[in-house]
């Protein structure tokens, strides 16, 4: 009883330690967690509650981009030592694969990193490809990859034209791939117009319109 | 009215300049404002007038309609993106022809973003057909060290920051009383943003922002010395970008503890010369009431509704008495609605936010660079028939 008292209290810990991303905090609490037994589905839980709750404060403004950021950092570092507890399985959770990347001849991928991020923390397996990639590069990791989703970003009104060719492209190779676009100078009646599935408005809205397309909505 | 005010106002009008409105004692500024207004309903104004009008809030003949005409421009003459960026004659050449062509009562020089950042020695690319950027895999500051390293460059040696004076002063020269001539600058924090990359920047303001700040006070040296210059080059207004102010960028207090005081030294800078201070910021939810406090600025350019406004109607009633609103008619609109669309969202625009006075019809940031050009008329077109 004692001891699963205190796993719930560093299960509660280490995600308020992902909200205020407490690097330090996260760090002891992790030998803790290691000692105590606590399962890597656990410790998942916990970092993705922790980040969770900043995501939304973040869709409300009562959180900053730095903020979510480095709450993501926190959230990146824990998962990448989840191998080290019990009941660890890469497979179980990253079911779903994502190539994400910013389209040719724009440099711009803060977006892109906050979401190929927040992909990774909820469990989907990431391709992500950079900046500044080619129609080419976009096409055969998403056919190689088999991937569900292809995510595309854009930050500039003169690169984002070349949304329209990629998928083109991507449809005619990987029919079964959901391809979802964001970026400053997109809108939904854009992206739609694109051909694209779906639009992301911003990087917190992306989990909700991957979820979306994924139950064929 | 101060002798040197006297002397500087003198001095452009014997040049043939419109001077600055900050040199020209209040009184007589509203007195021409209501003599104009009144007038509007009898005839038409000039540019002058009509922003003028605008400025001091009465109700000029129609609004008045920036269309920011910046890249677009270089397709009017045929010139690359990288000369309009680089040569002041192309880039004076291609603003004027999108001012000439497209109309408008006013002409903003916004070359592209990494005009001071190249100057600091950052590596810069320069593509054919899209805004020039830095090289962000070669980034100037590369660790949080880096801040402190950063040192004061020399103003005058600085290639691309006087290559943008003398695009304001060839502006100036060739728009003379046909228009307002405005200079452009980033903010300290959008400078380091080119030259350490937005992910870093950002982490970085958070967990050590004491390193920040001496980069932000050594670049808010030198963007003084520069804002001061453009506004010799005889322009009306300087525009300062200060997009951090916003969702996009940093928490309200975190900005106004990392930008806030220094973009205030920089408005100040411009006030004194008598220029008007115009706030860019095409960020999402913008932080208005921020900005105002630090920057008072005459003229808010704005993309998106303010962190603090449901609608534009709200936005009018909270603001409408402190600045000009300018804006916001949405890049992708622009991009690939038709002029009719163009046209009628600049009807409602103009329907929640003319009456009164104090609002420009404007993109919420530059027209895009390759967007179609009868799209930018829509727009200057739907401010003379709506406005």
């Amino acid at each position: 009883m004692t001891i699963e008292k205190g796993n719930e209290t560093i299960v509660r810990d280490l995600a308020e330690a992902v909200r205020v991303h407490d690097e330090r905090a996260l760090h002891e609490l992790f030998d803790d967690a290691l000692t105590s037994g606590i399962t890597a589905p656990e410790v998942r839980r916990a970092l993705i509650g922790g980040l969770e709750e900043v995501r939304q404060n973040l869709m409300s403004n009562n959180a900053s981009i730095p903020d979510f950021l480095l709450s993501l950092d926190r959230v990146t570092e824990g998962l990448g030592r989840l191998s080290r507890f019990r009941g660890y399985d890469r497979n179980s959770v990253e079911d779903t694969t994502v190539v994400i990347g910013v389209v040719e001849g724009d440099p711009h991928d803060l977006g892109k990193n906050v979401i190929a991020g927040i992909y990774r923390a909820y469990g989907y397996r990431v391709f992500d490809l950079g900046r500044e990639v080619s129609q080419e590069a976009f096409v055969k990791a998403t056919v190689r990859e088999s991937a569900e989703i292809l995510a595309l970003s854009a930050m500039m009104s003169t690169t984002m034209v070349v949304m329209r060719d990629i998928i083109g492209e991507v449809r005619a190779k990987s029919p079964g791939t959901l391809v979802i676009v964001g970026g400053a100078p997109l809108n939904e009646v854009l992206a739609l117009s694109y051909g694209a599935d779906g639009y992301a408005e911003s990087a917190l809205t992306v989990l909700e319109e991957t979820e979306r397309l994924m139950a064929g909505s | 009215m101060s002798k040197g005010s006297a002397g500087l106002l003198l001095k452009n009008l014997l040049k043939g300049r419109v001077p600055p409105p900050g040199l020209i004692p209040e009184a007589l500024l509203n007195g021409f404002a209501d003599i104009s207004s009144a007038r509007s309903h009898l005839s038409g104004l000039t540019n002058i007038e009509r922003l003028i009008t605008t400025f001091c809030h009465r109700e000029p003949d129609h609004v008045p309609c920036f269309p920011m005409i910046s890249g677009a421009g270089r397709r009017l003459t045929g010139v690359s993106y990288s000369e309009f960026s680089l040569k002041p004659e192309a880039a004076a050449e291609a603003l004027l022809a999108g001012f000439d062509l497209i109309g408008g009562e006013a002409v903003v020089p916004m070359l592209d973003l990494s005009i001071e950042a190249a100057d600091w020695g950052q590596t810069m690319v320069y593509p054919e057909h899209s805004t020039p950027h830095p090289d962000y895999a070669d980034p100037l500051i590369r660790d949080v060290d880096g801040y402190e390293r950063l040192k004061r460059i020399d103003f005058k040696k600085a290639d691309r920051m006087q290559a943008m004076l003398e695009t304001c002063r060839i502006l100036v020269r060739k728009v003379g009383w046909k228009g307002l001539v405005s200079g452009f600058a980033f903010g300290p924090l959008g400078v380091l943003n080119m030259m350490r990359g937005a992910n870093q920047l950002f982490r970085d303001c958070v967990n050590y922002p004491a390193k920040v700040l001496k980069a932000i006070e050594v670049i808010t040296e030198v963007a003084i010395e520069y804002v001061e210059a453009q506004c010799d080059t005889g322009v009306q207004a300087v525009a300062l970008d200060t997009l951090f102010a916003s969702w996009n960028g940093l928490s309200k207090e975190l900005w106004e503890k990392i930008e806030g005081p220094f973009a205030r030294e920089l408005a100040n800078a411009v006030r004194r010369r008598g220029c008007i201070v115009v706030v860019h910021n095409c960020g999402d939810g913008v932080y208005f009431d921020s900005q105002i406090r630090f920057m008072e600025p005459e003229v808010i350019s704005f993309a998106r509704l303010p962190d603090d406004c449901r609608d534009r109607k709200e936005l009018k009633q909270k603001y409408g008495d402190q600045v000009v609103l300018m804006g916001y008619v949405d890049t992708p609109l622009l991009s690939y609605g038709t002029p009719h669309d163009v046209m009628e969202e600049c009807r409602r625009q103009i329907e929640d936010l003319a009456d009164g006075g104090g609002f420009i019809l404007a993109p919420g940031c530059e027209f895009p660079p390759n967007g179609p050009l009868e799209n930018a008329l829509a727009v200057v077109k739907a401010a003379e028939i709506y406005g």
